[in-house]
């Protein structure tokens, strides 16, 4: 039989290959350089995706354990297993996803020790770390079981009860408290998704939402390993049944549904029970004018919210509201589908693009973000296939409970070969790691990762005078307005930009004023004659070097001494400033002396504005020299000096 | 509680106080002056306070406002974030780990995070707590050329304020910003222009805590309320469950006496 789950599982060892990749770069060079998180985008992928929207959508590990335990009803029982893996693989990936994107990681368990009862963040993190453990021990009699250790097992299984019980109290707090971690910014989350009842929201969408994914995850167990638990007999199948050469038990119709649908339609119709209490809750929360006014708004948020109502609720209460659909696996897992991702949709909305229009920046994920978010989710689908092939969560039918299982060694007696995991998948996902990892490397290194543009336009915020810049050219922490087109042109327009700007020394963004304006009091010549015996030969396209080209004669007098005398003015081939070396206001060759220029650019317009505003301290010297008073510790003027 | 007044017209936008602050700080001055031209209100964590220009020719402060009731101190879940009586906003890099819930939380997008450092904490102005324990007034007050800033007791300043509003006759708009918003807070504008793009609120006189206070402390009481309300429930079923059985029982015997 061939093993239907081996591309799933290439791909998912990829993914993890590639999260780990990720997780080493991160370690490596910290979280600015690979991610695309920013002072206005503090919380990104990991926190959102991973843990808010990850802890959501394993809900059903409580729902159920409320559904079979406390209401008793034992119909759903063969879920529950199922549930209780879903519900701590997603908060295990949650806390491993949540351990690299908090700075210090190594300081997780301070909340532990050092409290503080009024945030809910502290809240969420003790409930979230026991729920953790509650799940662990409602898991372990799957894992105990398979060990055979049997007094370990009855002990569990009866402390079961009171398990369940502390994990839904647990789960009823931190579920809503989720929301509530946002209630805290009124200022800043888009009115359509800020509202007093996000704990409310939050918790109701989590159940529907993680019961529907549970669906979804049953069906898709289904198609990989056990098909006719949930699709029913196959078409040929039930061909030979009618033929007679099958025994069957009667022909009932239930023998042409899945044995499974009754109890996940019945899941569904909970699942969809709760949902559309969530989606009139919704309307309550439209109908208050404030966000009704914002939803009519027509902005992009409007169309990203009606969506996720769409998804989260309209679809998947359609679809399970008719009975023909309901009792498709294929409409159930498209109801199943669409809730859950309309449920990541709602976390992702208010946990990120919600914040986007307040910020004013729009966030992101870099490769290394996307690639440790889907390697956790990744491995934890690994896992969650191993506990599946060989700790019995799922019951199976017999027919095909012989299915491969390529983690286990198996000795196959009819080609006589030992089957390992080694062997089953090694050549595929061997050479995709060969090809993915190097890959994933070279598109996470962090260069690539996060592009830092200088925007030279933003310094011209405080702008006193149209093109005028601030800049701190000598670095001696003293400002001055720059003219920095006038410069530009000066210097040759365009192609100058690196007679100023060394474009090979990061953080070395410009020379010091100091280098043209050489002299305190008097002017320098800063005539270029490199440049301009280059700009000669090109203009002219003179061939050969100089100065065999000739290209003396184009400024100097022939056969006398070459020197500034004899050459040309400036102004034969600047005409654009003939007016001003008509009035000697412009001298192209020479820069005026430091004080001048920096008075220059200062004096005028601050003279110019006191007298406008009435403002007489703007003239005053010591507006800007203040640094002739010494200013700091000696180690602070020590480290401005580095 | 110590204060400080900013009065922006008397701001001439010369930034010394800027430049004492990143000193005093010991930040970066490169990566300061690119935070400066790259960033959209010039903070970072090289430069814990920046000059916005809030209107042509007015220039404002912005930097943390040491709110009386802070958010951040109420969002850090470790509390490495305090409000001292003294007035400052103090920050315990000791205890901190990292989560960046304070700069979601606080209404003035200022904590900022030192992305780029592999050990990354967060910074934020604490207005010179440190100076202010050897009765000195904080970096950029000292710095300030033009005398914008007023450094003392909240209450007194708050006086002096509506004294230069009532004084000034027209010269100021009638309103001390940061006398009432989100609870009151630890620096005090008054303008003669709107302060609306420092992040100033419309009219929102609640502290943040405010929205989040009464929901917390009533934590405990819904867990156990929960955990008792499914018990219950659980009796209930369980005793329902069993009668049905007793009653099943009992017909049984009876239909096998009638036999």
């Amino acid at each position: 039989m061939t093993d239907r789950t081996r591309g799933l599982k290439d791909l998912l060892w990829a993914l993890a290959l590639a999260g780990l990749v990720a997780t080493v770069l991160r370690l490596w060079f910290g979280l600015g350089p690979t991610t695309n998180l920013s002072d206005n985008a503090p919380w990104g992928l990991w926190k959102i995706l991973n843990m808010v929207a990850g802890v959501a959508i394993s809900t059903s590990g409580f729902t159920m354990g409320f559904l079979v335990y406390v209401l008793r009803l034992e119909r759903f029982r063969p879920l529950m297993k199922p549930a209780i893996l879903v519900a701590f693989l997603g908060y295990g990936c949650s806390c491993g996803a949540l351990l690299l994107d908090i700075g210090l990681p190594w300081r997780f368990w301070h909340p532990f020790f050092m409290w503080n009862p009024h945030s809910f963040l502290f809240e969420v993190f003790w409930c979230v770390a026991l729920y953790f453990t509650v799940t662990a021990i409602e898991l372990a009699p799957s894992v105990f079981e398979k060990l055979k250790a049997e007094r370990v097992t009855k002990a569990l299984h009866k402390v079961a009860f009171w398990v369940v019980i502390v994990g839904i109290s647990l789960s009823s707090l931190h579920h809503s408290s989720l929301g509530s971690l946002f209630l805290v910014t009124p200022q800043r989350l888009y009115p359509l998704w800020y509202t007093p009842l996000l704990p409310l929201l939050f918790i109701l969408s989590a159940m529907g939402g993680g019961l529907m994914f549970l669906v979804l995850v049953r069906i898709l167990h289904a198609h990989w390993y056990d098909r006719e638990a949930v699709f029913g007999p196959t078409a040929l199948e039930r061909e030979l049944f009618l033929l007679g050469s099958v025994r069957g038990d009667g022909g009932s119709r239930r023998r042409q549904m899945g044995r499974d649908m009754p109890m996940l339609t019945d899941v569904a119709r909970i699942a969809t029970g709760i949902l559309a209490a969530w989606l009139l809750l919704q309307i309550y929360h439209l109908a208050h004018p404030a966000v009704w006014s914002t939803f009519v708004a027509g902005t992009w948020e409007t169309w990203l919210y009606a969506a996720e109502l769409l998804i989260t609720a309209v679809v998947p209460i359609a679809l399970v509201w008719r009975p023909q659909f309901r009792r498709s696996p294929g409409a159930l897992a498209v109801a199943a589908c669409s809730a859950s991702a309309g449920l990541l949709l709602n976390r992702m909305d208010v946990g990120i693009f919600g914040y986007f229009r307040s910020s004013g920046v729009v966030y992101f994920p870099s490769l290394v973000e996307w690639a440790l978010s889907l390697g956790v989710i990744a491995a934890a689908a690994l896992v969650f296939l191993y506990f599946v092939e060989n700790m019995g969560v799922f019951a199976v039918s017999p027919a095909e409970g012989d299915g491969p299982r390529p983690f286990r060694v198996s000795f196959d007696s009819l080609s006589r070969v030992w089957h390992t995991a080694l062997r089953s998948g090694l050549e595929r996902t061997t050479l995709i790691a060969v090809l993915v990892v190097p890959l994933a490397g070279a598109l996470m290194y962090p260069p690539y990762a996060r592009r830092r543009t200088v925007d030279v336009r933003a310094a011209s915020r405080l702008d006193v005078a149209g093109d005028s810049l601030r800049i701190d050219g000598d670095r001696t922490g003293l400002r001055t307005v720059f003219s920095h087109e006038g410069c530009q042109k000066r210097l040759g327009g365009d192609s100058s930009c690196v007679s100023c700007h060394h474009m090979s020394l990061p953080g070395d963004t410009t020379t010091r004023c100091s280098s043209c304006h050489r002299h305190m009091y008097t002017e320098t010549l800063i005539f270029d004659h490199d440049y301009h015996i280059k700009a000669v030969a090109d203009s002219l396209s003179l061939p050969g070097p100089f100065p065999s080209n000739g290209s003396c004669v184009y400024c100097h007098a022939e056969g006398e001494a070459k020197t500034e005398g004899n050459a040309k003015a400036c102004v034969e081939c600047h005409s654009e400033w003939r007016d001003e070396y008509a009035n000697g206001t412009r001298d192209l060759a020479r820069a005026p002396g430091y004080l001048e220029a920096m008075h220059g650019t200062c004096l005028e317009c601050h003279q110019k504005e006191a007298a406008e505003r009435n403002q007489p301290l703007l003239q005053r010297c010591s507006t800007c020299h203040r640094s002739l008073t010494p200013r700091g510790s000696p180690e602070a003027q020590l480290a401005r000096r580095r | 509680m110590n204060a400080i007044l900013v009065d922006v017209t008397r701001c001439t936008g010369c930034e010394q106080c800027v430049d004492a602050c990143i000193d005093r700080n010991h930040g970066d001055p490169l990566q300061a002056q690119l935070a400066r031209a790259t960033t959209k209100d010039g903070l970072s964590a090289d430069r814990l306070l920046s000059i916005a220009e809030v209107a042509s020719g007015r220039f404002a402060r912005l930097t943390c406002m040491h709110c009386v009731d802070p958010s951040c101190v109420s969002a850090c879940l470790v509390g490495s974030i305090t409000k001292t009586p003294e007035g400052p906003v103090v920050y315990d890099p000791e205890k901190c780990i990292g989560c960046r819930y304070c700069m979601l939380a606080c209404p003035f997008h200022v904590p900022r995070y030192e992305w780029d450092q592999p050990v990354p904490y967060m910074r934020k102005c604490d207005m010179c707590a440190d100076r202010q324990a050897e009765g000195r007034p904080p970096a950029c007050v000292e710095a300030c050329p033009n005398d914008v800033l007023l450094f003392g007791d909240r209450d007194r300043l708050l006086a002096e304020a509506h004294d230069r509003i009532d004084r000034g006759g027209g010269a100021y708009l009638p309103r001390v910003w940061g006398e009432h918003a989100f609870g009151g807070t630890s620096v005090l504008y008054v303008s003669d222009v709107d302060l609306g793009p420092l992040g100033w609120p419309g009219r929102a006189t609640e502290p943040i805590p405010d929205l989040t206070e009464p929901l917390i402390s009533k934590t405990p009481f819904i867990g156990t309320g929960v955990a008792c309300a499914l018990l219950a429930v659980n009796w209930v079923i369980r005793r329902r469950m069993r009668l049905a059985a007793e009653a099943a029982e009992a017909d049984a015997a009876t239909g096998e006496d009638a036999e």
